[in-house]
């Protein structure tokens, strides 16, 4: 049972899906009937991915993946179907099975054309999802990987806003070039080492590290760097980030924020950090400085926008900034709350995508200027939105603080300076420095949400459309619960999360930090001393 | 200096056994032609179940001769035949592609009122001829295969007599096939002369002066390869070379002779079309791939100098990644902004062509052992590729109706939600002939960048990959129009008849089994290097 737990996860959804349609074809089919079929099975898909956490604490401890599946797949070119988990996908997985339920659940109304089709579309999506998570096979990886992104540019390209078709094909467009440099990438490494077995890769450089030689080595990262750069998406490669988030439907925007976004980072911690780790200490600089620029750009251009769903969206852009800082900082706090504040995104800002998708199914428009004052219809609405807003700006005891406050604290602790040459000049860049700036996106996220919040929400209503609108239904505070309830929960006591992903982080910290003898980042830290 | 002609006559070695395939698909393909020339118009049934069965036959024999091509017993007529495991997988690729054209083609048959015995019968013999230019060990022999192939095809091309547009596109068919047939043959004839072949006889009595004997130039590809460093006039060779290069070059409708393609595509019918991208092309590269591969080896020298062997085999490989190259960028930057399906298809052909070369590259460039790797992943891109086109071109027949009248993209618009059977399984052909992982055409591309890799050419798989990239924006294209973009004309879905049905079940499978499952087939594919079958020593 235990070795088919995720064959079953990845196949739940995708049988769901098969469902859907075949019910699609029998005569007494109504469309009504699709969404709760699908989140029939979404929400049992939730319940048996609870079982993971059934795994021994201290998930990955001594390299060990947790319900592993290993069978040949493609026999001659040595391509496995393996499957397991660790701390760290352990609650990716998890999070993605929470958001596909609750964003099928705020679609319940919002979608009211090509029932079936959308509904299969989520629940493949989520199959792909969960896929990409789990694989410790490099092909099977990319397989999963590109497979997510068929179903989610159909979301957006069917269901989507006024400008849809621009955003689907910006957004197939930028993943599809990053993925397929990935894809040389793969076949490169299978040619290096024979075999697309993540594990076995793994292994062989750990015997070995001069397996790869730096050249080839500096390109592999570039190339799995580049993929995943574009979807976390750092800056300058986010571009289409607001496009595609502004023009889907809510649950396409809360997928996509929620669970797409992270398998960048996941995919920097899983694939960039323990394949070439001299490689990621010498790029850190650049990642750091991106971050930043990405944390406070995002910020800024969050701010002036007149769209609360582009706002969203460009906080996205800074919150993703925070993770990648967190995760170059190469110290276990760091790293940890790089994995925390991926959850934290995911939770926080697909609770502020439905929340906009709420009102926007009840006024057909996302202007902040349309707006004002709704805190007197909406009572229930307005404190919900105050609510997720100050757990997304990083409020106390809530969830995005920890997050924020982890990153932020290992990279003052770094100690590193970063060393950047322009011509024959250094420049040098402290980590505290760093922190500082990362810090000031911190008050930019509370200026950009608080002011929305003002403009939105109190104040006199202004619209005369706005004074009849209706609040919340049962429907909406029930699928918003268990966000909030998270929200409290992980910003209180964060321990039964990061005591499960600790060693698994510290397996890939031990990899990046070990043998620190050679290249710019050593070299700079010792200057340092 | 005597000069004598020695031609060594001798019986040839007759082997019906290893002709078997050829031999079933004439016979049927005469049965054909005497079943329509006795029955009558009605019988398209008949001649459509007849060239199946022939098809179905031809296969089994095949596939029974698969364990031989392992032995000794691989030559025969002469050496101008070979049997290896590259011309036999060859040879089911030609099939596959006859039968779902012979699928495809039934619905529109009917539709045009078309004498249907005569179509099958030239697709019959076309198929005859695509697998004499893979079994064929003699320049000869493999022009011979070709011209039969050329000529049912330009037949096909013009099939509907009464439509302008068919007869040009036959017309530019027969005029630039012929033109580079011309090529062909003017390439086999250097060659010939080029391998002119100088040995020094015994002296006749003890005093004389020894003697040298010119011996006749060859057509035969292993003794070519033999002859390749002491041939009495190199730079024929390489000019040989080159013609033959340019020859096999507008079969694949590779870039730059390329230009023939997307007229003859777009005003060929539908069903032709289907054919052409996928059967003449395959032929093409197992023409292609054979004379280059083992007529123009890399042959060290002995001495210091590099001999004219490596400095072929470096000329036309360098020609070749060129080639490649040019044909992947032409096809598919120039197939973005094609307003018409099937010029877009022929384009994205030209394109295909040229990932299929990227793996010929490397199998110049591999040693023996790996050349067999190399081969069987062209072949099982090029395998993918017949799957995945043909698939992609029998829904686009059943769109267009009849006249081929609805084939340009706007037609399209919106038709996704109203036929869903008709532009899910569009959509999955295009994204595997884009490449997306879980089908057919992102194995293929993963087999053929991997092999290029091997061999350490990294720039060619990273422009390889940039044209991937390019690709998406028109395969995704026609899949926005479908789905996303409101019908502005009339559109009543058509309803599918059975044997396009069975056309789609058969690709969809195809194309999802090549993608999950590769492992089998590219095995088979491999199972031993090509092996020269020499028939002059």
């Amino acid at each position: 049972m235990q070795q088919y737990l995720l064959t079953i996860l990845i196949l739940l959804p995708a049988v769901g899906a098969l469902a859907v349609g075949l019910h699609g074809s029998a005569p007494y089919a109504r469309a009504q009937h699709y969404r709760w079929i699908a989140l029939g099975f979404s929400a049992l898909t939730f319940a048996v991915s609870l079982l993971l956490l059934g795994a021994p604490v201290g998930l990955g401890a001594g390299g060990t993946f947790h319900f592993v599946q290993d069978l040949p797949w493609v026999e001659s070119v040595g391509a496995h179907y393996h499957l397991g988990v660790d701390g760290i996908s352990l609650w990716l997985v998890l999070l993605t099975t929470l958001l596909v339920p609750v964003s099928i659940l705020s679609s319940w109304t919002a979608i009211e054309k090509r029932e079936l089709a959308f509904y299969a579309s989520m629940l493949v999506m989520e199959s792909a999802m969960i896929g990409v998570f789990v694989s410790l096979d490099l092909l099977l990886f990319y397989l999963f990987f590109e497979a997510s992104l068929v179903p989610m540019f159909f979301l957006i390209g069917v269901w989507g806003g006024d400008r849809k078709l621009y955003a689907a094909i910006k957004f197939f467009i930028y993943t599809a070039v990053g993925s397929l440099l990935m894809l040389a990438g793969i076949i490169a490494l299978w040619y290096a080492f024979g075999t697309f077995d993540y594990a076995q890769i793994l292994a062989a450089l750990q015997a070995d590290p001069h397996r790869l030689t730096a050249e080839w080595a500096f390109w592999l990262f570039l190339a799995f760097a580049f993929a995943f750069s574009i979807k976390i998406p750092l800056f300058p490669l986010h571009t289409w980030l607001p496009d595609a988030h502004t023009e889907a439907p809510t649950a396409g925007s809360v997928i996509l924020a929620g669970v797409l976004l992270k398998m960048g980072t996941y995919g920097l911690l899983r694939f960039n950090f323990a394949l070439f780790p001299e490689q990621a200490r010498n790029f850190a600089p650049l990642f750091v400085v991106l971050a930043v620029i990405g944390i406070i750009y995002g910020a800024l251009v969050a701010m002036v926008q007149p769209d609360v769903k582009r706002l969203v969206a460009y906080s996205s852009v800074s919150h993703m900034g925070f993770v990648v800082l967190g995760m170059f900082s190469f110290t276990e706090w760091g790293m940890q709350g790089a994995l925390y504040q991926m959850l934290n995104h995911g939770v926080s800002t697909g609770a502020l995508f439905l929340l906009v998708g709420m009102i926007y199914e009840r006024r057909h428009t996302r202007q902040i200027a349309d707006f004002g004052g709704l805190s007197k219809p909406m009572p229930l609405f307005a404190t919900l939105f105050v609510f997720t807003a100050l757990s997304s700006v990083g409020l106390p005891l809530l969830n995005g603080f920890v997050g924020e406050f982890l990153i932020m604290f290992g990279t003052w602790n770094t100690g590193f300076v970063y060393l950047f040459w322009v011509g024959e000049r250094a420049f040098h860049l402290n980590t505290w420095v760093v922190t500082m700036l990362a810090a000031t996106g911190v008050i930019w996220a509370a200026v950009y949400m608080l002011w929305m919040l003002q403009r939105v929400l109190f104040g006199r209503v202004t619209n005369e459309k706005n004074r009849r609108l209706a609040d919340l239904n049962w429907r909406e505070i029930g699928l918003l619960l268990p966000l909030l309830a998270l929200m409290v929960f992980m910003g209180a006591y964060p321990r039964p999360f990061l005591e499960r992903s600790r060693a698994s982080i510290e397996q890939v910290r031990a990899r990046v930090v070990a043998g620190e003898t050679q290249g710019v980042f050593s070299a700079a830290a010792q200057e340092s001393k | 200096m005597n000069l004598s002609f020695a031609i060594p006559l001798s019986a040839p070695d007759v082997n019906f056994r290893l002709l078997l395939p050829e031999l079933i698909l004439s016979v049927t393909g005469v049965v054909v032609m005497l079943v329509d020339a006795f029955t009558g118009r009605s019988q398209r049934r008949a001649t459509a179940t007849l060239s199946l069965a022939g098809l179905a036959a031809t296969a089994w024999a095949t596939l029974w001769l698969w364990p031989s091509a392992q032995g000794a017993d691989t030559r025969a007529w002469g050496g101008m035949i070979v049997l290896d495991p590259m011309r036999l997988s060859f040879t089911l690729v030609f099939l596959i592609v006859a039968a779902l054209t012979v699928l495809i083609s039934a619905i529109w048959v009917e539709w045009e009122g078309l004498p249907a015995g005569e179509f099958h019968t030239l697709l019959l013999f076309a198929t005859v001829g695509m697998m004499l230019m893979a079994s064929g060990n003699d320049l000869v022999m493999i022009f011979l295969g070709l011209e039969i192939l050329s000529i049912a095809t330009y037949v096909m091309a013009g099939f509907r007599k009464n439509d302008l547009r068919s007869n040009e596109s036959s017309l530019k068919y027969f005029i630039l096939g012929s033109f580079s047939s011309a090529f062909l043959l003017y390439g086999i004839a250097l060659v010939y002369g080029a391998t002119a072949h100088e040995v020094s006889a015994q002296p006749q009595a003890s005093g004389a002066l020894a003697q040298h004997v010119i011996l006749a130039g060859t057509t035969n590809i292993s003794a070519i390869a033999e002859r390749v460093n002491d041939g009495l006039y190199p730079p024929l060779l390489f000019a040989g070379a080159a013609m033959l290069m340019i020859g096999f070059g507008f079969k694949i409708a590779s870039a730059p002779f390329h230009v023939w393609t997307p007229d003859v595509y777009e005003g060929a019918p539908t069903p032709v079309t289907a054919f052409m991208a996928a059967g003449p092309k395959a032929a093409g590269f197992a023409a292609f791939m054979r004379v280059f591969l083992l007529a123009f080896p890399f042959v060290a020298a002995s001495g210091q100098m590099r001999s004219t062997g490596a400095q072929l085999h470096d000329a036309w490989l360098g020609a070749l990644w060129i080639l490649a190259v040019l044909t992947m960028t032409v096809g598919n930057v120039v197939a973005l902004v094609q307003t018409n399906v099937k010029r877009m298809l022929a384009y994205s052909s030209i394109a295909h062509a040229g990932y299929a070369l990227v793996g010929f590259v490397a199998a110049g460039a591999a040693d023996s052992a790996h050349q067999t790797d190399a081969v069987a992943a062209v072949v099982f891109y090029l395998l993918a590729y017949a799957v995945m086109n043909l698939g992609a071109f029998a829904v686009v027949t059943l769109i267009a109706r009849s006249g081929d009248r609805r084939t340009d993209i706007e037609d399209y618009r919106g038709i996704g939600f109203d036929s869903p059977a008709l532009s899910l399984t569009l959509s999955l052909f295009l994204l595997s002939l884009l490449g997306v992982p879980l089908t057919a055409g992102f194995m293929g591309k993963v087999m053929v960048f991997s092999q290029a890799l091997g061999e350490g050419y990294k720039w060619l798989v990273v422009i390889g990959v940039l044209n991937t990239a390019i690709s998406v924006y028109y395969y995704l294209g026609l899949i926005v129009v479908m789905f996303f973009r409101e019908r502005t004309t009339e559109w009543r879905a058509p309803r599918i008849p059975t044997t396009l049905a069975v056309v789609l079940v058969l690709t969809v499978a195809g194309v999802i089994y090549l993608g999950l499952f590769p492992g089998r087939v590219i095995n088979a594919f491999r199972a031993v290097q090509p092996i020269a079958v020499s028939s002059l020593r």
